[in-house]
């Protein structure tokens, strides 16, 4: 056992995969030699040399199809987005070619790879470099869609991301890359598609993915000690496949469900959760669903704003027991 | 008469041949057999017996079957939505492509692609990609693959003139260059992007070759209504890429005889400009060129009745095909045949 | 005999086309490639030619006309005629090969992708008053007094019922009911285990299909059939003499190990034919006795899941017979090609344990079925052994076969006569006779 910043995590994860299988590689932009701009990939060049860890000119739709091109004919590639901002940049080959190819060919090709990118707000960098855009790809048949919200779980999903044959789209948190965990030692591998229940509870259940999970996990034990409320905390983790079944099973027993999601507002992952809720357990349910999210709106650069505009613990504990209390 | 026409091909065969006649052979086999398929498909286009849309490939037919005749069995070869010439020059079957346009159960992907994406792992046809340009990146990732593993395949790129306007172009050429990856760029000039002439567009005269030099590449501009000029082309670019030497930009100069697609009579054409191409109609040319290098008549026009009969066969296959069942509409989305995305 | 001209397709979306001016008339012949006759529509006029030869025999659609495109506009006699489209044959959706982590849900339908709620339990806004939709159902399933409530929560000014509204309403006149849960998810509702928290040093793993298979089949099993396990020692030498002699042969022609489970599952068809209660079915409250020896053999699949895989009329097979047909099933396990045919209609059941060294195994029994026989490891091991000359110490091949029954079928005493002969059987039979 050992105590990994999320950042070491995300190396630690790749190198494993890449000790396991030859064919797994790795390209993006300033990754072999400067380790990544977040520092999420230093050592690997070390390690693997540079005919597996490379780095690419600033073209990012060429980076997205050299890695389809090389996992349709055998390869299993990593390919980085650095900023998840950037997906719009090459979305044609996360919206029309990755996902469609096995469906069209009728399954004469598979694309087994994985994009890992930089996703989400609380560090400054302004409206083009925070958002979190984890629902982009929910929307689109035939991906797999993961946001990990702890060293643990930055591990075992990347592994599993890797050794899925379909593509995966691999958000990381910026705000994240420092936090801290406790990572067992060996090989580690999860299963994508299971959510985790963090915390057991009677009262009601709260969703969160990535950097909202911690702040889920505040405002629980705060809701717990200052207004009697025992929420059960659920890290969805992987969008796609989505473990509804948990959820469900969750929602069934408390009769009450809160989403806390970082995207803006509309089309958020929780509004799918919530549809799905309000179809399959319409009876069980004891009050309105609701979403805690950020507001409609690019993010502001200027720190004290984008910490209003982001979900917090405060959000989270006012509003859900503003609403449990019937207000 | 006989004794001195096999005599002359031999003669020929020992002389000036550099491609030889089997070579030969099969790439007029191939043109003939891509026009009729072409021509049927027109006319079931207009039978409604094709839907959706339909790409030809009339008058472009020498690029396809040169380059289909030099590459290896193993190539993987990366065309567009204008690339039912390209899958057939790689062996496909007839029925399985004239199926896959009519949508039905016999056609390569059951119906699930259509015209738009002709694949056939089994050939090397690794896709028919209908997002301009979109491919260009892809023929680099099967070729870094090649690179990685020490395999000795190329990847072979087709696309349109239009393409060299898209910003993945301009990716794909600088990335294959930099990292030196054994691919071959073909660009097909038929002198039109969609329904405009492409000077109107491109701010160079030609397209592709006249911006190799940007990308440190030869510049290769050719006439591609010639299947051997293509052939030789084609020869050296593949070479070169096996040979650890990098990325080839190739411009063939040639002319489609329909619209952009079916749904253009292709009226927006100066005058006399279809005549002039028709005269340099590429299988006009090879026709000659066998004559020339002394194939019998009665030869050649076994090859073309046995087209003709190839084209009735695979119609009689596709019109007696049924759809795919309904099943199929959820199947494949994921690599384990499912379409599950919750539990 | 004549072929349709039909109005073609002009382009992606267009959806009818004018006939400008036909070029042919009604008893023309007309050769392939001719052209007919010329259509516009909003984006192109073009000319559309004969596909085929024939004659004109009807014109439908005359000059100045519109039809849709695919309309038939005229007759073209002598050519041929159109075939209709085949249907399309059946097939098995592949969809279903898809791994979801369902939890003993039923599977999605494509175009709702979700299991709706059933149920109608009454209107949100009843006498002014707004009631949950968990409120509305614990109060129709239970049979609350819904006008006692609502006047009740009227009277004391308040305009909502939730759940624990109906719950503190029935507590105050002495009557609690506690709510299942609802949804489809919870179809197997009062077993949904309590949510399980997970540790940062935790690792969840989802239940494959198998496992989620065999775990509910188990769970079912166990749950509903009261179990009883006998065993006893058989002394496996005679049939491991044979075993050895045969065992060389059998794999040079066959591929295939021969081990003790053939010898153990034709002893085990020999005695159900004289003990017809156990090669039988009970729903609880009937027994069927089957007339057809079925044998499902439990195969373990790389410690993954099991699978039961039946021999088909067993006791027609030689000890060889079986050994190959088991092999094969195998086989057809380990690569994933098990069909419904090779899991249907099993009778009875054996599972062998042997590899690991165990003694004795006590199984859960394959329902319907009502007994399952194990077998574990046979090893040489000190036996007395009675002579003519006396009693002596020997080292014998011995191993524990034992039998799990549903004792609402039949008895102790049943079971156990079966497992003595079952072992004289197996320590007395000539079994280098099954080897023709």
């Amino acid at each position: 056992m050992a105590e990994l910043t999320y950042r070491d995590a995300v190396a630690r994860a790749i190198a494993q995969e890449m000790r396991r299988d030859e064919r797994v590689v790795f390209l993006g932009e300033d990754v072999a030699k400067a380790g990544g701009v977040f520092k999420a990939t230093v050592g690997l060049l070390e390690e693997f040399g540079p005919r597996r860890v490379r780095d690419t000119p600033i073209s990012e739709q060429a980076i997205l199809g050299a890695a389809m091109g090389a996992a349709m004919t055998g390869l299993r590639p990593i390919a980085e987005i650095m900023f998840s901002d950037f997906m719009a940049v090459c979305f044609d080959y996360v919206a029309n070619e990755f996902p469609k190819t096995r469906y069209m060919t009728n399954g004469q090709l598979s694309v087994p790879l994985v994009v890992r990118t930089g996703n989400g707000g609380g560090v400054r960098f302004g409206a083009q470099h925070s958002q979190s855009i984890e629902n982009w790809s929910m929307m689109i048949p035939g991906l797999k869609v993961v946001a990990p919200s702890s060293p643990v779980d930055v591990v075992g999903l990347m592994a599993a991301a890797v050794r899925d044959n379909n593509p995966v789209i691999f958000h990381e948190h910026k705000a994240l890359y420092s936090i801290k965990g406790e990572v067992p030692d060996g090989e580690i591998v999860d299963t994508l598609g299971t959510a985790k229940v963090l915390r057991s509870g009677r009262d009601c259940t709260i969703i969160a993915l990535a950097m909202m999970v911690p702040r889920a996990m505040e405002a629980a034990k705060r809701l717990s000690a200052e207004h009697g409320i025992d929420a059960e905390v659920i890290d969805v983790r992987c969008l796609v496949p989505l473990d509804t079944q948990t959820i469900l099973g969750s929602v069934v027993k408390t009769g009450r469900l809160f989403t806390v999601e970082e995207n803006p507002r509309l089309c958020g992952w929780g509004a799918e959760i919530v549809s799905i809720v309000a179809d399959e357990a319409f009876w069980d349910l004891d009050g309105p669903c609701v979403r805690i999210t950020t507001p409609h709106i690019p993010l502001p650069a200027a720190d004290h704003l984008e910490d209003i505009a982001l979900p917090t613990a405060d959000r989270i504990v006012e509003r859900v027991s503003r609403v449990m209390n019937g207000d | 008469m006989a004794a001195s026409r096999a005599g002359a091909r031999q003669r020929n065969a020992l002389s000036n041949d550099d491609i030889g006649i089997d070579k030969r052979l099969e790439m007029f086999r191939l043109q003939v057999e891509i026009r009729d398929c072409e021509k049927r498909a027109y006319d079931l286009f207009l039978q409604n017996l094709i839907k959706g849309t339909s790409h030809l490939s009339l008058g472009q037919e020498a690029i396809a079957a040169a380059f289909g005749a030099a590459m290896q069995p193993g190539d993987k070869s990366f065309c567009t939505y204008r690339g039912h010439a390209h899958t057939l020059a790689r062996g496909v079957g007839m029925e399985k492509m004239l199926g896959e346009l009519m949508l039905r159960d016999i056609g390569l992907m059951r119906g699930k692609g259509g015209s738009m994406h002709l694949t056939s792992v089994e050939h090397g046809v690794m896709g028919s990609y209908a997002i301009i340009g979109g491919h260009l990146p892809i023929a680099c990732g099967s070729a870094w693959r090649a690179q990685y593993l020490g395999d000795p395949d190329v990847a072979v790129c087709f696309f349109g003139d239009g393409t060299t306007n898209i910003g993945a172009f301009h990716e794909a050429l600088n990335f294959a260059v930099v990292w030196k990856l054994p691919v071959v760029f073909v660009c097909e000039n038929n002198l039109y992007m969609e329904y405009t002439p492409i000077g109107d567009v491109t701010a160079v005269p030609h397209p592709a070759g006249d911006r190799a030099s940007a990308y440190g590449l030869e510049r290769i501009v050719i006439d591609g209504n010639d299947a051997d000029i293509v052939y030789r082309s084609a020869r050296t670019a593949l070479e070169r890429a096996r040979g650890g030497k990098g990325p080839s930009l190739i411009e063939c100069l040639t002319y489609r005889h329909s619209g952009h697609s079916r749904a253009d009579p292709a009226k927006y054409r100066p005058d006399g400009e279809l005549d002039r191409w028709l005269e340099r109609d590429p299988l006009k040319i090879y026709r000659q060129r066998l004559i020339d290098f002394g194939i019998p008549a009665n030869e050649i026009s076994r090859i073309e009745e046995r087209s003709r009969e190839k084209v009735e066969e695979a119609t009689a296959a596709c019109k007696a095909s049924p759809p795919a069942p309904e099943t199929l509409l959820t199947a494949d989305v994921y690599d384990d045949g499912g379409w599950a995305w919750r539990n | 005999m004549g072929a349709n001209v039909v109005m073609p397709q002009l382009g992606e979306t267009v959806a009818e086309g004018r006939i400008v001016s036909w070029f042919k008339k009604v008893g023309d012949t007309v050769t392939a490639g001719e052209r007919l006759f010329e259509v516009e529509t909003d984006k192109v006029t073009i000319d559309v030619e004969a596909i085929e030869a024939g004659t004109i025999t009807e014109i439908r659609v005359g000059d100045g006309a519109t039809a849709p495109v695919g309309a038939v506009v005229a007759i073209l006699g002598g050519a041929s005629a159109n075939e209709p489209i085949p249907t399309p044959k059946a097939e098995k959706p592949t969809g279903d090969k898809a791994r979801d982590v369902a939890k003993a849900a039923p599977s999605l339908i494509a175009f709702e992708e979700v299991r709706t709620s059933r149920g109608l339990f009454g209107k949100a806004l009843q006498d002014g008053i707004r009631v949950t939709p968990l409120a509305r159902r614990l109060i129709a399933e239970q049979g609350v007094d819904l006008k006692g409530l609502l006047a009740d929560r009227s009277n004391k000014g308040l305009d909502r019922i939730a759940i624990k509204d109906v719950q503190a309403y029935l507590s105050e006149r002495g009557t609690f009911r506690s709510m299942a849960p609802h949804a489809a998810t919870a179809a197997s509702a009062s077993l949904l285990p309590p949510s399980l928290p997970v540790g940062p040093r935790d690792q969840v793993v989802a239940f494959s299909n198998i496992r989620q298979r065999t775990a509910d089949r188990l769970a079912e099993s166990w749950r509903t059939i009261p179990h009883v396990f006998q065993a006893l020692e058989v002394d496996f030498t005679a049939v491991d003499t044979v075993r050895k002699l045969q065992k060389d042969a059998f794999k040079a022609e066959h591929g295939l190990a021969l081990t003790f489970l053939p010898f153990i599952t034709k002893a085990a068809c020999i005695v159900l034919r004289e003990y017809p209660e156990i090669n039988a079915r009970t729903d609880g409250a009937r027994l069927i006795r089957c007339g057809d020896i079925n044998i499902g053999i439990a195969v373990d699949l790389s410690h993954k899941g099991l699978v039961v895989p039946v021999l088909h009329n067993a006791d027609e097979l030689t000890v060889p017979g079986i050994a190959k047909r088991l092999g094969r099933l195998v086989e057809k396990a380990r690569t994933g090609k098990l069909g419904a045919d090779d899991m249907a209609g099993g009778t009875y059941s054996i599972t062998n344990n042997g590899a690991f060294g165990t003694q004795f195994t006590a199984p859960i029994i394959n329902a319907p079925q009502v007994a399952i026989l194990s077998s574990d490891a046979i090893r040489l091991r000190p036996a007395v052994v009675s002579t003519s000359a006396g009693d002596f110490i020997a080292p014998r091949m011995l191993g524990m076969v034992g039998q799990s029954f549903d004792h609402r079928a039949f008895d102790g005493a049943y079971s156990a006569a079966f497992l003595s002969r079952l072992k004289s059987v197996l320590e007395t039979r000539k079994w280098d006779q099954e080897f023709g």
